[in-house]
């Protein structure tokens, strides 16, 4: 079993995130691979995201934690600094990782972009741009994608 | 003379002088007078320039003096008779009274008043230096002042303008005289000039002059016959003779030579009482320095001699006998105090005392009563003379011999030691025979400066004026200070650990109720002289006596220091050796009527540590480092023995030392104690441990070969001192070098958040961010909780934890492991740069690395302990177990713990009360049979005859300290036969430090020269690592 030879700091987060999880967020170890997480964010409110729910993977690499989580939304969103394969254009999960965080602190940083779309430093050049260019037109947008693909599935 | 001015007398003088002149004129008119209104009121009439600005000038009409004969009181009355005013300069004038009994002989009268007391006069040969000025007998002569260094104002001491005014900067020595006439006739000799001068520049004296004689027609280099006058300002006279303590190694205070009595001399003045005791003395005496001989001069210093067997309050004395000079040369042979008289304790003591103790009793009583009571408060001081002065209200002086210090207040042998040094060697019992001292005479400090008071001043002749010289001011206000101190009891200062003990001898010996005793410990403790007052014993330490002395202002010190104590004992009296040191100054500046040296080692280091203890005992001259250093420490440094000797002979009537070897007449030993085996106990390392050692050996001897081949092998003393200590850890226990050695630096956390806000200021410059002082002093508020918190990468409770300058606290190893480069990386919590060097780290409960209950493995050397001490598990039989580490001990917890042998443990983390209770369990309780002592903590003074058994686990560099340590169960009151054990593990660099500790024997013994102390080092560690 993979599970056999997880490190201890990851039973302890996988435990922790599973007693007391973080407002608007799940995380939860697949069955078969203790370092593959299926978690689900919860669009903020005030945000074009609102009352859309984000499923996203969450891949603890082998040299986790020296190593950030490899992180991945699932849900199609529209999201100036998220592409669409659903990559993560996210410091902490590039070089600014620090072995101090964790998958729970990784999430919450997922969600607060979520309120705060950053169009300077896009991923994705197109939103960027409608978003620069018409931002109300681009928040409606990403309202629309949300209730189209976000909305209770 | 003394009658006072009345405000009537005031009002009626100045109603007919009308208002022109002031109140203060009035005054001193009527002064001058002597309150004579008639008289005065023609002495403000009759003198033109009468009013004037300088009213401590006046002259003094009423001055009688006691070369010509006195004047009668009518001629005085009518000064209009007998004075005329001369405008003798531009600055001053001043009034010269012309006594038509003298001869013609035209006397200027200096400022007669309180303040300048005439000395004396005398006939100088002055040289002219002029040819054909005018001079004649009875002209008067000013003299002239060179000016010091370059500055051109008037010298005090010039008295008129007039003359040639030759530059005399060149001569900078060289004091001209000069007439109102013809300008500079000539000058005075050097003798003369070198005395006076620096007594004129410091305005201590006044001079005036005449001329006697002098040829009718003046060459070069006549002689001309001057008459000289001195006065002195009396004010310089009323500070204490004791002087304030200053740091002692001033380098002006070198001279030996004071002007004031070499002009004393030049006068003429002889001393109605010479001091027994003065610089030729010593001078005289080194020459030819006969050893034997010299003990007649301390032994006179000293005053032991000539002692009245005192019946003290309370004592019983077997002997009332005068003791003749010949048994002075036995007081004197102290060391080997067999003859000494024994002396009954009093009653109240309850215990027996063996006769070296009745011995050092008699000794004791006698060194505080010095000579007889009676004649102690009139004997003068023997390092004083005692001078009349010519002036005619018959002031006495007092000059001491030594330092040129001069005073009115009559310096009785009462200002000299009473008290000594009781340097017996360590377990003979040095605290009991204190208390029994302390029970024979105890009363309250300052008894005897009363006593000294009533009968310095109705002594000898001098004690009519003697009463009129305390009514001048500035001289009351010493002695009020002094009466303002309370007069305490005892004061006994120790080293924190003993108070403890101190307490608990003084209330099991000492009769319930005939001593009270007080703790002057803690915080908490009061200021207020009256509580410290009442007990007949007060308790307290060095620290507390410093930090009291330390107190900003001198005069606030207040509590030890607002009381005049009885008697000041200070135990462990090495304690204040360095002189400079501030418990050194501290002890040497408390107040008391009788001190005491309890000291197992009078000299530690070096004879220098001697100076502070003769100093704190004030056996002058020796309390004066220039002398000491002068005559002492000098010639010893030199290689002279006779400074060597000189000491010797100070210190044979004021110290007693016994040791254990010492005979008594009989030649019987003085104590016998129960026998003590020795033995060394030497241990194989098993293989795990061998291949331990020797991995860290190899590793050691790499670095340590580094430093030799680059020639810095002193440079590196430090580190290579560390590799030792790794492996002299590691004979005891491997684990002991797994334990984290920085923990101890930094387990202060006041230091380690000094070092933190440091740190944070020095990266400011870098402008980088801090973390705030706040967060800082909340982290290390949470190391104190010993919060466990977890590491927040492992997400684990910490493990070898380290704090970084950015004070985020993790895993040492889950940091590094954190980093690519393994020198430094960010902090993983802020993303701060952290070097490895900065990592601090942080203070936990346990210092091991590794889990040391759960891993425990014991060490050859352990195993031998415990054989040891299990085989004494059934004879119920005590043990201490000393170990230089406290690691250790906590390691030797674990197998003591498992094996059910109950222990107590002390160190230096305890404070008094806890140390106090861990003593008297292991005392007390029987079923505790170990006590964990570390070194340094259980060094002096306890008293641990409970144990019949030491373990010496670790040798340590100084043979000494263990030596102290394993004395603490060999000593009086043991009664078990004694063993003492020391651990060697074969082949490591323990057993090569036994070689260096005989080697280092010598080298303290000062047999070695600094060069070769120096080549011995290397020498000596380079053994250490074969």
């Amino acid at each position: 079993m993979a599970n056999s030879n997880l490190p201890r700091r990851i039973i302890k987060e996988t435990q922790r995130l599973l007693s007391e999880p973080a407002p608007g967020i799940s995380a939860s170890p697949s069955e078969d691979n203790m370092r593959y997480f299926n978690v689900m964010i919860l669009g903020p409110t005030q945000s074009p995201y609102e009352g859309g729910v984000f499923k996203l993977e969450l891949f603890l690499p082998e040299e986790y934690p020296m190593a950030a989580p490899k992180v991945r939304f699932l849900t199609k969103i529209y999201h100036p600094n998220i592409d669409k394969l659903g990559r993560i254009c996210l410091d902490i999960l590039k070089d600014k990782w620090s072995p101090a965080l964790q998958i729970r602190t990784v999430l919450l940083s997922i969600q607060a972009l979520l309120s705060a779309p950053n169009p300077d430093d896009p991923l994705s050049e197109n939103i960027a741009k409608h978003w620069k260019s018409n931002e109300a037109e681009a928040v409606e947008t990403a309202k629309e994608w949300t209730r189209l693909y976000a909305s209770g599935a | 003379m003394g009658n006072k001015i009345t405000d009537e007398l005031i009002t009626t003088v100045q109603s007919i002088v009308g208002q022109d002149y002031s109140k203060m004129d009035v005054v001193r008119a009527l002064h001058m007078a002597n309150n004579d209104a008639t008289a005065a009121i023609n002495i403000i009439f009759d003198t033109p320039s009468f009013k004037r600005s300088e009213p401590p000038k006046s002259p003094r009409v009423s001055s009688r003096d006691p070369i010509a004969n006195a004047p009668d009181p009518a001629t005085r009355s009518k000064p209009k008779s007998v004075n005329h005013v001369v405008d003798d300069g531009p600055s001053t004038s001043r009034s010269v009274e012309v006594n038509v009994k003298t001869e013609n002989e035209v006397v200027k009268e200096v400022i007669r008043s309180d303040k300048w007391w005439f000395v004396g006069c005398s006939e100088v040969a002055g040289l002219s230096t002029c040819k054909g000025s005018k001079i004649k007998a009875g002209d008067l002569v000013n003299f002239t002042f060179p000016p010091e260094r370059s500055l051109t104002g008037p010298s005090p001491g010039k008295f008129g303008g007039g003359g040639r005014g030759r530059q005399p900067a060149a001569c900078s020595e060289i004091v001209r005289f000069s007439t109102l006439a013809s300008g500079e006739i000539g000058r005075i000799p050097n003798e003369w000039s070198r005395c006076l001068l620096p007594l004129v520049r410091d305005k201590k004296i006044q001079i005036e002059g005449f001329c006697k004689f002098a040829p009718d027609n003046l060459g070069l280099m006549d002689t001309i016959n001057l008459s000289v006058r001195v006065y002195i300002n009396s004010s310089i006279l009323h500070k204490s003779h004791q002087t304030p303590l200053k740091a002692p190694n001033t380098s002006t205070d070198e001279t030996s030579i004071h002007p004031l009595p070499t002009l004393f001399r030049l006068l003429g003045l002889v001393p109605f009482k010479k001091a027994e005791f003065t610089p030729s003395d010593l001078y005289s005496r080194k020459r030819p320095l006969d050893v034997k001989d010299g003990s007649g001069v301390s032994a006179r210093l000293i005053h032991s001699s000539k002692t009245k067997d005192p019946s003290s309050n309370g004592s019983t004395v077997e002997n009332e006998e005068i003791i003749s000079d010949n048994d002075l040369d036995n007081i004197v042979g102290v060391a080997n105090g067999s003859e000494l008289e024994e002396m009954e304790p009093p009653a109240a003591l309850l215990c027996d005392l063996r006769p070296y103790q009745k011995q050092a009793l008699h000794w004791m009583v006698h060194l505080e009563k010095g000579p007889c009571i009676d004649d102690a408060a009139t004997t003068l001081h023997p390092c004083w003379d005692a001078y009349h002065l010519a002036d005619e209200r018959k002031f006495i002086v007092y000059v001491n011999a030594f330092s040129g210090e001069s005073t009115v207040e009559f310096p009785s042998t009462l200002q000299m030691a009473r008290g000594g040094i009781l340097a017996d060697a360590m377990g003979l019992g040095k605290t009991i025979m204190t208390i029994s001292l302390l029970l024979a005479h105890t009363e309250r400090g300052g008894s005897l400066d009363s006593e000294n008071n009533e009968v310095g001043n109705g002594s000898d002749q001098s004690s009519s004026s003697s009463k009129k010289v305390t009514k001048f001011s500035g001289f009351d206000k010493l002695r009020k200070q002094k009466q303002l101190l309370i007069g305490g009891g005892n004061l006994i200062i120790c080293p924190m650990t003993l108070i403890g003990q101190w307490k608990t001898e003084i209330e099991t010996h000492a009769e319930p109720g005939s001593l009270s005793i007080y703790v002057h410990y803690g915080q908490s403790r009061p200021k207020d002289a009256k509580i410290l007052a009442q007990s007949d014993v007060v308790l307290t330490t060095y620290g507390v006596v410093a930090s009291e002395y330390s107190s900003e202002n001198a005069e606030e010190r207040g509590g030890l220091y607002s009381v005049r104590w009885f008697r000041v004992v200070l135990d462990e009296a090495h304690t204040i050796k360095s002189s400079k040191s501030q418990i050194s100054m501290a002890a040497a500046t408390l107040v008391a009527d009788r001190r005491w040296c309890l000291t197992g080692t009078p000299i530690q280091n070096n004879l220098e540590d001697l100076f502070s203890l003769l100093r704190f005992l004030r056996i002058e001259p020796w309390g004066s480092w220039s002398w000491w250093n002068k005559l002492i420490q000098k010639p010893f440094e030199d290689g002279d023995e006779r400074g060597l000797s000189l000491v010797q002979n100070i210190l044979r009537p004021i110290m007693l030392r016994r040791t254990k070897s010492s005979t008594d007449k009989e030649g019987r030993p003085i104590l016998v104690l129960p026998p003590a085996e020795m033995k060394v106990i030497y241990c194989e390392q098993t293989e795990a441990e061998k291949d331990f050692y020797d991995a860290l050996f190899k590793r050691s001897k790499v670095k340590f070969d580094q430093f030799v081949e680059q020639g810095r092998v002193l440079h590196n003393y430090a580190s290579i001192l560390e590799l030792l200590l790794r492996l002299r850890q590691c004979c005891d226990h491997p684990f002991l070098v797994m334990s984290r050695g920085d923990t101890q630096e930094f387990s202060d956390l006041g230091k380690l958040a000094k070092r933190f806000l440091k740190g944070g200021k020095e990266a400011m410059g870098e402008g980088k961010e801090m973390p705030s002082k706040a967060y800082i002093q909340e982290v290390v508020k949470d190391l104190q909780k010993g919060e466990q918190g977890e590491c927040p990468i492992c997400l684990e409770a910490f493990e070898d934890a380290v704090l970084t300058p950015c004070a985020h606290r993790l895993c040492r190893e889950c940091l590094l492991s954190s980093w690519r480069n393994s020198n430094s990386g960010l902090c993983p919590v802020c993303r701060k740069t952290v070097s490895k060097q900065e990592l601090i780290t942080a203070p936990t409960d346990s210092r091991f690395r590794v889990d040391i209950d759960k891993n425990w493995v014991e060490s050859s050397k352990v195993s031998a302990l415990l054989r040891e001490l299990e085989s004494f598990r059934s004879s119920g039989s005590k043990s201490i177990v000393f170990s230089q580490w406290t690691a250790f001990l906590d390691l030797l917890q674990i197998p003591l713990s498992r094996s059910n042998i109950s222990f107590v443990r002390l160190d230096g983390t305890l404070n008094q009360q806890q140390r106090e209770k861990v003593i008297k369990q292991f005392s007390e309780e029987s079923d505790i049979l170990v006590l964990l002592m570390s070194l340094k903590a259980g060094g002096v003074g306890i008293n641990l005859t409970a144990a019949s058994n030491a373990f010496v686990m670790d040798p340590w560099w100084n043979p000494a300290v263990e030596e102290q340590a394993v004395m603490r169960i060999h000593r009086i009151g043991q009664t078990k036969s004694v063993s003492i054990n020391r651990f060697i593990v074969k082949g490591t660099v323990e057993e090569r430090m036994e070689t260096v500790q005989a080697r280092k024997q010598r080298m303290i013994s000062g047999a070695l020269t600094d060069q070769e102390v120096r080549s011995a080092r290397i020498e000596e560690l380079k053994m250490l690592f074969t």
